[in-house]
């Protein structure tokens, strides 16, 4: 029984030290960008979640999309009731991974370029997607940004045929995180 | 030939008024005073995050998308790229602390200085719903 207990601690042991460390934010921040004939239109969250495994390369975001504040309120209302369809699909997720993790020295000051890979999910619609990045490790914290456009037809959000056309169908998507440990 | 001039200067001028009041009270309306905004529910911090934990669906219904007034023990104040927050955890996480956060609009950066992590605090805010994690709310005011 005590050999038992003893082994348990020490097999514990080996598994929390080859557990990656885990960074996290709860304020990362997501802005969306379209420029069109009819109108520009932009948009910031502040309230994005994000984790970070390095030792796997594992990456979470998640975000509520009646959190993204827009200049004019008209465009906001629109945004959550007949585009994204916010009471509907509340939330949009992106589980995936950092491809070239172990490339990366996440214990060394410096800045890498990163792949990710994984599926975004928006307006119930899930795609596999596979982006650019840059991450910078700096004072103990990872800094994570990409810049990638998405297709609003991807996503099944549909644009009415009045303004068709007078709306940009891509959107340009930048991510800033800058994540803190947790272990 | 007058009245039909009148007529047209008329319908013209009718047209020009309707189209500014469509500028400015719909198109350019300006967002929600959520300062002033009437609050369309009153609970304490934990009834709000229980209610999202256990039937999520039910409390998007009676929560989210509307303001809300909370009442309940401070943890700690967070800053974050000029952003501040009050925080209420609850529980731990993949994302570490889970709760009530409460995003406090500038107006209120300096009430919240005057509490501490223990204190009782009431906050009126818009509920953007639980994001498996937290529930958020958005520009908050400070109401003791």
């Amino acid at each position: 029984m005590k050999l038992n207990s003893i082994l348990l601690i020490v097999m514990l042991l080996i598994a929390s030290a080859s557990m990656g460390q885990k960074y996290v934010t709860k304020t990362g921040t997501i802005k969306f960008y379209s420029d069109a004939p009819l109108e520009k239109i932009e948009a910031i969250n502040n309230q994005v979640n994000a984790a970070l495994d390095t030792e796997t390369g594992d990456l979470v975001f998640r975000v509520l999309m009646k959190s993204f504040i827009f200049e004019k309120a008209l465009m906001q209302e629109h945004f959550n009731e007949n585009y994204v369809e916010s009471d509907i699909y509340p939330n949009a997720t992106f589980l995936g991974k950092i491809i070239n993790a172990g490339e990366i020295d996440f214990k060394k000051a410096g800045t890498y370029k990163t792949q990710v890979e994984g599926k975004l999910t928006l307006h119930g619609v899930t795609k596999s997607v596979k982006e650019n990045g840059t991450l910078s490790v700096s004072d103990g914290k990872i800094m994570a940004i990409s810049v990638f456009p998405i297709l609003l037809s991807d996503y099944e959000v549909k644009i009415p045929g009045a303004i068709a056309g007078k709306i940009s169908e891509s959107i340009d998507i930048t991510v800033e995180v800058t994540m803190s440990s947790v272990n | 030939m007058k009245i039909r001039v009148k007529l047209v200067i008329g319908i013209v001028l009718s047209g020009i008024i309707a189209l500014l009041l469509v500028y400015l009270f719909i198109y350019n309306k300006p967002h929600t005073n959520y300062e002033t905004e009437e609050v369309t529910s009153q609970l304490a911090v934990k009834e709000l995050y229980h209610s999202f934990l256990s039937n999520k669906p039910l409390a998007d219904s009676l929560y989210t998308g509307k303001m809300i007034l909370i009442e309940g023990i401070l943890t700690k104040t967070e800053t974050a790229d000029s952003m501040v927050t009050a925080v209420f955890v609850l529980d731990q996480g993949m994302f570490g602390d889970e709760g009530v956060r409460c995003v406090l609009l500038p107006k209120s950066y300096d009430l919240i200085t005057r509490f501490k992590g223990g204190d009782r605090v009431k906050i009126k805010g818009f509920c953007s719903g639980y994001n498996d994690t937290d529930v958020i709310l958005e520009h908050c005011s400070i109401l003791n």
